[in-house]
């Protein structure tokens, strides 16, 4: 099976991502012809977040298929009002994965946090997978203004699927210490977000 | 690091949007995370608060790098759609249940709950055999292992719920467990159990295959709970397969200790 060409202008983009809110509504009603266009169209970003997570191509593609086999069973969980697909995809992508990870039976491939390199880019995503591009520029905004540390392990928390207890033994500090860090982050970082949901509101007042 | 330093776990702020982010974010484990799982099937607003966070969070994957899984992955994607399928219509099935927009969740909750009532008929009269079949294993001499007699693990192709009904002594109560498969959600109702204030119970799965026994969380006296039960230990209900239920302190099993005495134990069946 081949990719679909990548999409280039911001209206295709808009068409991609209508097409894919289609097809999974289609296939909450139940049409399986529908799942194959899904898994064409978001296998490689999918895949990218359970390898990421899961470190390891074996376990990466069982996670994939599981991730699939589910999304069939449970497509009517997603409500095409309220979410873009394809975010409403990475974070079921992303759990499902969490999950595998936390059966014990997977060890985690991930390298330590301050090794961690990026993957090398096997296929740049298409433009119409891009999750929103200003909620995106705010999450970044607002982990930046962390604390150095808080901002780290959250980062690797979210990216290498890291318990506290495994960012704490490869930090070399007490679970106690791994967890004030965070938590305070956390804290900090819901703060800022809630600011940033007002300030949308207000502006869309005016509007 | 050892575990061995007292570790106050307070360290940060923590109410329920804080651990809603944890939740999200996959920092928590064992005993809290089964706690998280449990609010997140029974408390809207714990599950509003943990979406909030999951859609904040989710734009950063865009910084992942996509990869391209191997051919072998479609095949069997839609190998398994298909023989599910057939199994589907073949158990008489209808379609998936549509979605009604505004609350897809609920949607889901008034079908479990109405496919849960049509059980309990059925659960009626399994019981008794229910009943007949525990009775054997107690009087059995030295109430040997139930290898020999234990049925067939089948993999339940079908998506038929699966129930288990796992009696507490001789007090008359029982704890109810419902499984379905199709959504992987777990039910297990405690009704007419009192908390004893020392101890909490918990429910125990013993896998088919002899490895570890993987905790399905304490239980709540009093009360039905729901909750999605994690792909690894989802592969693991199957028709056949034993469950447990041990005493524990309060909290549920402490790491890195034995689990308390078995009190009680029953096995999942279709109805």
């Amino acid at each position: 099976m081949s990719g679909f060409p990548p999409q280039s202008s911001s209206e295709s983009a808009a068409a991609a991502r209508e097409k894919l809110r289609d097809a999974m509504v289609r296939l909450a009603e139940g049409d399986s012809a529908a799942l194959e266009e899904i898994y064409s169209s978001t296998r490689v970003k999918l895949f990218g977040i359970c390898l990421r997570i899961l470190g390891d191509r074996k376990e990466a593609e069982d996670a994939l298929q599981d991730v699939y086999v589910n999304l069939w069973q449970n497509a009517d969980r997603y409500d095409p009002d309220r979410a873009s697909p394809i975010s409403w995809l990475a974070t079921f992508a992303r759990n499902r994965a969490i999950d595998r990870l936390r059966t014990g039976k997977v060890r985690q491939g991930a390298v330590p946090v301050e090794e961690a390199a990026p993957l090398p880019d096997a296929a740049p995503l298409a433009e119409a997978l891009l999750i929103d591009a200003e909620r995106e520029a705010q999450i970044h905004k607002c982990l930046s203004a962390l604390d150095d540390k808080a901002e780290t392990y959250i980062r690797s928390a979210f990216f290498d699927g890291f318990t506290y207890a495994e960012l704490a033994e490869r930090a070399d500090v007490p679970l106690g210490t791994m967890k004030s860090w965070i938590r305070r982050g956390l804290q900090k970082l819901r703060a800022c977000l809630e600011a940033s949901e007002r300030e949308t509101a207000e502006k869309g007042d005016v509007s | 690091m050892r575990g061995d330093t007292p570790i106050p776990d307070d360290a940060g702020e923590r109410d329920d949007p804080m651990m809603a982010a944890e939740f999200s974010l996959g920092l928590l484990e064992g005993e809290e995370l089964l706690a998280a799982r449990g609010r997140l099937a029974n408390d809207p607003e714990f599950a509003w608060r943990r979406e909030w966070w999951d859609d904040w969070f989710v734009p950063l994957s865009d910084d992942v790098a996509g990869a391209e899984p191997g051919d072998h992955v479609w095949s069997a994607i839609s190998s398994q759609v298909a023989s599910s399928q057939v199994a589907g219509q073949a158990a008489g099935q209808t379609a998936k249940p549509a979605s009604d927009g505004s609350g897809g969740v609920h949607t889901n909750v008034i079908d479990l709950q109405a496919r849960v009532r049509r059980w309990q008929w059925v659960a009626g009269a399994a019981s008794v055999a229910a009943a007949l079949a525990l009775a054997l294993f107690l009087t059995a001499p030295g109430a040997a292992p139930l290898t020999s007699e234990t049925p067939q693990i089948a993999a339940n192709d079908a998506g038929e719920p699966l129930v288990a009904q796992v009696p507490i002594g001789e007090t008359g109560l029982r704890l109810d467990v419902t499984y379905i498969p199709e959504t992987e959600e777990m039910l297990v109702g405690a009704i007419g159990l009192a908390p004893d204030g020392v101890h909490d119970h918990e429910l125990w799965l013993v896998p088919g295959d002899g490895s570890a026994l993987q905790s399905l969380g304490v239980v709540t006296p009093g009360e039905v709970r729901r909750m999605a039960l994690p792909q690894n230990i989802a592969t693991n209900m199957a028709d056949g397969v034993e469950l447990v239920l041990t005493r524990e302190p309060i909290g549920g099993k402490p790491e890195g200790v034995d689990a308390g005495p078995v009190v009680a134990q029953g096995s999942l069946g279709t109805v």
